[in-house]
């Protein structure tokens, strides 16, 4: 183990605030910040350590209880160098409270040549919690400037859905392969000559078609190729995935942000994500 | 009287026959977005999308659950797990659709315990009754091996796309064939590699074939549901 981060925020008064926080290794929290005053608590990821290498395993738990808001960001890109004959890993387990909501917009992923890296991400919600993560994937890096060389990427989400006091159902389940030495990623039916994917998944009782039709329309302007679908609905809670493949870390970070903020002023009534502000 | 190989050769035949009223001709499962954006418009274009599909998501998806079904798992499980995955909303109906459709067909012509509690599921809302599932219930019921049912329902996929992309581009009758010729090759590279996939590459299937199955929900004039 390489780096482990828990976290649990609660409600407390009129803001979320920290009420359990463990962590070692190489993963740590920046000091909370209120960007606003919506009580909103948000945290910054920091790896000290600045990279994934082979055999790593990253763990964070976080846990955002009845009530809470959490904002939870990365300080840097998610860089993942050479893994020979291994993989780096980011196990991250997230519950969320009755009208709990999580906000979770790291930065983009690159792995470098020769990299392995498989996240895989488990959220257990409640049909009254909202959440929002976004996710950009880049193309690499490598000496030589080419893209996709790298071995293996692997992101996995499972999201189910805890109602009552059965078993948790399972809403969705999103899992990202790309594998370049396995056969050309880049073309149609693939990245469709794209070199950047974004992922954004939304998950609330208020999604609805007509949002998944409005947030069509906002990402039409842009020269992205996206795509966008609801989920089954299980217990009154349904979720939204929106993909999109563009050229640029920026164009689907404006994109991935832009969809963020229409849902934070209509069901939040906060301003737009400003996360370069502190 | 028939061998027992011959029995279960016949009823696949049935089973996967293009003609078994699922309703297939009424899904491109994506490629009709690249057709009506022109990326698709001959023999050589749906031969890339076919192999795109064929390796991605009747690997990932079907073929991982039909395997897995056949491994032991359990139906219900299984089918949450499709219900889940597939998460374009028309691909998510076709499949309901299509897999009720052979879930009747199957109770009338091939009926068997496992099928009926399949059914159970379904009837009463704890499965949707996906159609890689039902095939594979009714395909392990009647005891055809793994890879021969791997292999005859990834064709019949292929089979029912290729007439429908015949259809939709159009392409001649012979270059229909032409392709099946070639996909059967990818089939067989994809019955191989079905043996190898774990649970962790459930439902992995690419950005691209993901995006145009969304994008055909807005798609203006359309041929086909999904």
């Amino acid at each position: 183990m390489r780096g482990r981060l828990e976290l649990g925020i609660v409600m407390r008064g009129a803001r979320s605030i920290a009420s359990r926080q463990f962590h070692e290794g190489a993963l740590r929290v920046l000091r909370p910040h209120y960007l606003d005053d919506s009580g909103q608590v948000c945290y910054v990821v920091v790896n000290p350590g600045g990279a994934y290498l082979g055999a790593d395993l990253f763990v964070l738990d976080v846990e955002v209880g009845d009530g809470a808001d959490l904002l939870l960001t990365t300080q840097s890109a998610t860089k993942v160098y050479r893994t020979p004959g291994s993989f780096a890993e980011q196990r991250m387990t997230v519950r969320l409270g009755e009208e709990a909501r999580l906000e979770l917009v790291p930065d983009q992923l690159i792995a470098y040549r020769e990299a392995s890296y498989r996240q895989r991400t488990c959220v257990t919600m409640r049909p009254s919690s909202c959440l929002v993560m976004a996710e950009v994937v880049t193309p690499g890096w490598s000496p030589d400037g080419a893209n996709f060389r790298y071995e293996e990427v692997r992101l996995r989400n499972e999201i189910q859905v805890h109602s009552g006091g059965g078993e948790p159902e399972l809403l969705a389940l999103d899992n990202l392969l790309i594998r370049p030495p396995a056969g050309d990623v880049t073309g149609l039916g693939f990245m469709e000559g794209f070199s950047h994917l974004g992922s954004l998944i939304v998950v609330d009782s208020r999604v609805e078609q007509a949002l998944a039709d409005e947030l069509h329309w906002l990402t039409g302007t842009c020269e992205a190729l996206t795509g966008i679908s609801l989920t089954q609905t299980v217990a009154g809670t349904t979720g939204l995935v929106l993909r999109a493949l563009s050229n640029s870390t920026e164009e689907l970070n404006s994109l991935l942000t832009g969809c963020a903020n229409l849902l934070r002023e209509r069901w939040y009534g906060q301003g737009p994500l400003n996360l370069r502000k502190h | 009287m028939l061998n027992t190989a011959t029995k279960h050769q016949l009823a696949l035949q049935q089973l996967v026959d293009s003609a078994l009223p699922t309703g297939a001709f009424a899904h491109s499962l994506g490629f009709e977005t690249y057709v009506d954006a022109g990326a698709i418009a001959d023999e050589a274009g749906f031969l890339v999308w076919v192999s795109a599909f064929i390796s991605q998501s009747l690997s990932y998806s079907d073929g991982l659950v039909v395997r897995l079904l056949y491994d032991g798992w359990d139906v219900g499980e299984l089918d949450s797990l499709l219900s889940a995955s597939l998460l374009p909303r028309q691909v998510r109906e076709a499949s309901v659709k299509m897999g009720g459709r052979l879930l009747d067909i199957g109770d009338e012509v091939f009926p068997s315990d496992e099928l009926a509690s399949y059914r159970r599921l379904v009837a009463t809302g704890r499965a949707d009754g996906h159609q890689p599932l039902a095939f594979a219930v009714v395909a392990r019921s009647l005891r055809v091996p793994l890879e021969e049912a791997l292999a005859a329902y990834l064709f019949a996929a292929v089979t029912s796309l290729t007439q429908n992309a015949v259809r939709a581009i159009p392409l001649g009758q012979n270059a229909g064939q032409r392709l099946l010729r070639q996909a059967a090759d990818a089939v067989a590279a994809a019955v191989e590699q079905i043996r190898h996939l774990t649970p962790d590459d459930f439902g992995a299937v690419s950005p691209g074939l993901e995006i145009s199955q969304m994008r055909h929900e807005r798609q203006r004039a359309r041929m086909f549901m999904s």
